[in-house]
Protein backbone atom coordinates (compact mmCIF):
# COMPACT_ATOMS: atom_id res chain seq x y z
CA UNK A 1 0.00 0.00 0.00
CA UNK A 2 1.45 3.62 -0.60
CA UNK A 3 2.19 5.77 2.24
CA UNK A 4 2.68 9.27 2.64
CA UNK A 5 5.28 10.75 4.41
CA UNK A 6 5.14 13.28 6.95
CA UNK A 7 8.16 14.74 8.69
CA UNK A 8 6.32 15.78 12.27
CA UNK A 9 8.37 18.40 14.16
CA UNK A 10 7.03 16.27 17.36
CA UNK A 11 7.98 12.80 16.66
CA UNK A 12 10.61 12.80 13.48
CA UNK A 13 9.57 10.96 10.58
CA UNK A 14 6.22 9.44 10.58
CA UNK A 15 5.35 6.70 7.38
CA UNK A 16 1.07 7.35 6.80
CA UNK A 17 -0.65 4.33 5.41
CA UNK A 18 -3.35 5.74 2.80
CA UNK A 19 -6.35 4.19 4.88
CA UNK A 20 -4.79 5.48 8.25
CA UNK A 21 -5.40 9.42 7.10
CA UNK A 22 -8.17 10.96 8.09
CA UNK A 23 -10.86 13.61 5.81
CA UNK A 24 -11.86 16.18 7.72
CA UNK A 25 -14.13 17.99 5.39
CA UNK A 26 -14.70 20.97 7.34
CA UNK A 27 -11.26 20.70 9.56
CA UNK A 28 -11.05 21.65 12.99
CA UNK A 29 -11.95 24.49 14.33
CA UNK A 30 -9.51 27.29 14.22
CA UNK A 31 -6.76 25.01 12.57
CA UNK A 32 -5.95 25.12 9.09
CA UNK A 33 -5.75 21.40 8.33
CA UNK A 34 -8.06 19.06 6.62
CA UNK A 35 -6.02 15.63 6.66
CA UNK A 36 -4.95 14.44 10.18
CA UNK A 37 -4.11 10.93 11.40
CA UNK A 38 -3.46 9.08 14.82
CA UNK A 39 -0.01 8.82 16.42
CA UNK A 40 0.43 6.25 19.06
CA UNK A 41 -0.94 3.28 20.31
CA UNK A 42 -3.82 2.87 22.75
CA UNK A 43 -2.21 0.27 24.64
CA UNK A 44 1.09 3.02 25.63
CA UNK A 45 -1.17 5.53 27.47
CA UNK A 46 -4.68 6.85 27.12
CA UNK A 47 -2.71 9.92 25.28
CA UNK A 48 -2.47 9.67 21.10
CA UNK A 49 -1.56 12.16 18.86
CA UNK A 50 -4.28 13.95 16.52
CA UNK A 51 -1.41 15.14 14.07
CA UNK A 52 -2.03 17.21 10.62
CA UNK A 53 -0.76 15.38 7.34
CA UNK A 54 -0.63 19.11 6.22
CA UNK A 55 1.27 20.57 8.56
CA UNK A 56 3.86 19.03 10.31
CA UNK A 57 4.58 21.06 13.40
CA UNK A 58 0.49 20.57 13.78
CA UNK A 59 -0.26 18.08 16.17
CA UNK A 60 -2.95 17.63 19.53
CA UNK A 61 -3.09 15.10 22.13
CA UNK A 62 -6.31 13.53 22.14
CA UNK A 63 -7.84 10.72 24.14
CA UNK A 64 -10.89 8.23 24.55
CA UNK A 65 -13.43 10.42 26.80
CA UNK A 66 -14.27 7.24 28.77
CA UNK A 67 -11.05 6.45 29.32
CA UNK A 68 -11.37 9.78 32.18
CA UNK A 69 -15.62 10.46 32.02
CA UNK A 70 -16.98 6.91 32.26
CA UNK A 71 -20.57 7.99 31.90
CA UNK A 72 -19.78 10.56 29.27
CA UNK A 73 -22.40 11.09 26.40
CA UNK A 74 -22.35 12.95 23.40
CA UNK A 75 -25.81 14.05 22.04
CA UNK A 76 -25.60 15.82 18.38
CA UNK A 77 -28.27 18.15 16.82
CA UNK A 78 -30.07 16.35 14.27
CA UNK A 79 -28.35 18.99 11.36
CA UNK A 80 -24.39 17.24 13.04
CA UNK A 81 -25.77 14.04 13.21
CA UNK A 82 -26.34 14.16 9.64
CA UNK A 83 -23.33 15.49 9.00
CA UNK A 84 -21.05 13.08 10.76
CA UNK A 85 -23.10 10.02 9.41
CA UNK A 86 -21.50 7.86 11.70
CA UNK A 87 -21.46 4.43 11.23
CA UNK A 88 -20.46 1.12 12.72
CA UNK A 89 -16.72 2.02 13.01
CA UNK A 90 -16.90 5.22 14.86
CA UNK A 91 -14.27 6.56 17.46
CA UNK A 92 -14.85 9.58 19.28
CA UNK A 93 -12.21 11.31 21.12
CA UNK A 94 -11.59 14.35 22.88
CA UNK A 95 -8.57 17.04 22.75
CA UNK A 96 -6.24 17.49 25.43
CA UNK A 97 -4.79 20.93 27.01
CA UNK A 98 -1.85 20.37 28.59
CA UNK A 99 -0.29 21.73 31.42
CA UNK A 100 1.98 22.33 33.94
CA UNK A 101 1.03 20.57 36.47
CA UNK A 102 -1.65 17.32 36.72
CA UNK A 103 -4.56 19.87 38.19
CA UNK A 104 -4.03 22.02 34.61
CA UNK A 105 -4.93 19.48 32.48
CA UNK A 106 -8.32 19.35 30.72
CA UNK A 107 -10.42 17.88 27.76
CA UNK A 108 -12.59 19.89 25.47
CA UNK A 109 -15.93 17.81 26.45
CA UNK A 110 -18.14 20.10 24.56
CA UNK A 111 -16.46 19.57 20.90
CA UNK A 112 -15.59 15.69 21.04
CA UNK A 113 -13.93 14.35 17.36
CA UNK A 114 -16.09 12.21 15.75
CA UNK A 115 -13.64 9.63 13.17
CA UNK A 116 -16.26 7.12 11.35
CA UNK A 117 -15.14 5.77 7.44
CA UNK A 118 -12.28 7.66 7.27
CA UNK A 119 -13.80 11.12 7.79
CA UNK A 120 -13.55 13.17 10.64
CA UNK A 121 -15.72 16.06 12.15
CA UNK A 122 -15.60 18.17 15.10
CA UNK A 123 -19.24 18.51 16.45
CA UNK A 124 -20.72 20.72 19.14
CA UNK A 125 -22.23 18.39 22.18
CA UNK A 126 -25.97 19.16 22.90
CA UNK A 127 -25.46 17.21 26.34
CA UNK A 128 -25.57 18.70 29.97
CA UNK A 129 -22.24 18.61 31.87
CA UNK A 130 -20.24 18.82 28.88
CA UNK A 131 -17.70 21.69 29.83
CA UNK A 132 -15.06 23.13 27.26
CA UNK A 133 -12.79 22.72 30.04
CA UNK A 134 -13.52 19.29 32.00
CA UNK A 135 -10.47 18.56 34.43
CA UNK A 136 -8.75 15.60 33.50
CA UNK A 137 -7.30 14.66 36.89
CA UNK A 138 -9.90 15.84 39.51
CA UNK A 139 -7.91 15.02 42.29
CA UNK A 140 -5.02 16.66 41.56
CA UNK A 141 -7.64 19.04 41.17
CA UNK A 142 -8.97 19.08 44.86
CA UNK A 143 -4.93 18.85 45.72
CA UNK A 144 -4.01 22.13 44.14
CA UNK A 145 -3.72 25.19 45.91
CA UNK A 146 -5.53 27.01 43.57
CA UNK A 147 -8.14 25.33 42.33
CA UNK A 148 -8.20 25.49 38.35
CA UNK A 149 -11.90 26.33 36.65
CA UNK A 150 -13.64 23.88 34.68
CA UNK B 1 -19.92 44.41 6.79
CA UNK B 2 -23.57 44.21 5.18
CA UNK B 3 -25.99 45.67 7.76
CA UNK B 4 -29.71 45.84 6.09
CA UNK B 5 -32.80 45.90 7.89
CA UNK B 6 -35.35 42.98 7.66
CA UNK B 7 -38.56 42.42 9.58
CA UNK B 8 -39.92 38.77 11.27
CA UNK B 9 -40.78 36.23 8.96
CA UNK B 10 -38.09 37.71 6.01
CA UNK B 11 -35.15 36.41 4.29
CA UNK B 12 -31.70 36.13 4.05
CA UNK B 13 -30.06 34.72 1.08
CA UNK B 14 -25.62 33.89 1.29
CA UNK B 15 -25.67 32.78 -1.90
CA UNK B 16 -27.84 29.97 -3.71
CA UNK B 17 -28.06 27.81 -0.45
CA UNK B 18 -27.99 29.41 2.97
CA UNK B 19 -30.97 30.76 4.16
CA UNK B 20 -31.20 33.01 7.23
CA UNK B 21 -34.78 33.48 8.36
CA UNK B 22 -35.53 35.99 10.96
CA UNK B 23 -38.51 34.44 12.56
CA UNK B 24 -39.35 36.40 15.47
CA UNK B 25 -38.32 39.22 17.82
CA UNK B 26 -39.36 38.92 21.39
CA UNK B 27 -37.62 41.84 23.86
CA UNK B 28 -34.28 42.09 22.87
CA UNK B 29 -33.88 38.43 21.74
CA UNK B 30 -34.03 37.50 17.73
CA UNK B 31 -34.69 34.07 16.88
CA UNK B 32 -33.13 32.98 13.65
CA UNK B 33 -33.74 29.87 11.38
CA UNK B 34 -30.44 28.42 9.52
CA UNK B 35 -30.55 26.47 6.44
CA UNK B 36 -27.43 25.37 5.09
CA UNK B 37 -25.82 22.71 3.02
CA UNK B 38 -24.88 19.66 5.36
CA UNK B 39 -21.22 19.78 4.61
CA UNK B 40 -21.37 23.76 6.39
CA UNK B 41 -21.38 23.50 9.75
CA UNK B 42 -23.32 26.09 12.08
CA UNK B 43 -22.46 27.65 15.42
CA UNK B 44 -23.04 29.75 17.80
CA UNK B 45 -19.78 32.23 17.71
CA UNK B 46 -19.09 32.11 21.14
CA UNK B 47 -18.97 28.62 21.13
CA UNK B 48 -16.97 28.37 17.97
CA UNK B 49 -14.75 30.97 19.83
CA UNK B 50 -14.06 28.92 22.77
CA UNK B 51 -13.55 25.91 20.68
CA UNK B 52 -10.52 27.44 19.09
CA UNK B 53 -9.40 28.53 21.77
CA UNK B 54 -9.31 25.03 22.94
CA UNK B 55 -7.42 23.40 19.71
CA UNK B 56 -4.90 25.74 19.71
CA UNK B 57 -3.78 25.36 23.09
CA UNK B 58 -4.31 21.52 22.73
CA UNK B 59 -1.51 22.38 19.54
CA UNK B 60 0.82 24.13 21.64
CA UNK B 61 1.58 20.41 23.60
CA UNK B 62 4.76 19.01 23.24
CA UNK B 63 4.98 14.92 23.72
CA UNK B 64 7.13 15.31 27.18
CA UNK B 65 4.11 17.53 28.83
CA UNK B 66 1.89 14.51 28.93
CA UNK B 67 1.80 12.78 32.41
CA UNK B 68 2.63 8.94 30.61
CA UNK B 69 4.43 7.66 27.52
CA UNK B 70 2.11 7.94 24.01
CA UNK B 71 4.73 6.07 22.15
CA UNK B 72 7.16 3.17 23.02
CA UNK B 73 10.74 4.65 23.89
CA UNK B 74 11.79 1.20 24.06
Amino acid sequence: MSTLTVESTRFGTLEIEADAIIEFPAGLIGLDSSRWTIVGEITDGPFQWLHSIDDPSLALPVTSPWAFFASYEVELSDEETERVDAGDDTVVYVTVRAGSELSAFSANLRAPIVISGGRGHQVINEAKDAPVRAALFPEAVVAAPQPAVA
Amino acid sequence: MLIITRRPGEKIMLGDDIVVHVMEIVGNSVRVGIQAPRAIPVYREEIWNAVRDENRAAADAAPEDLPVPTKNDA
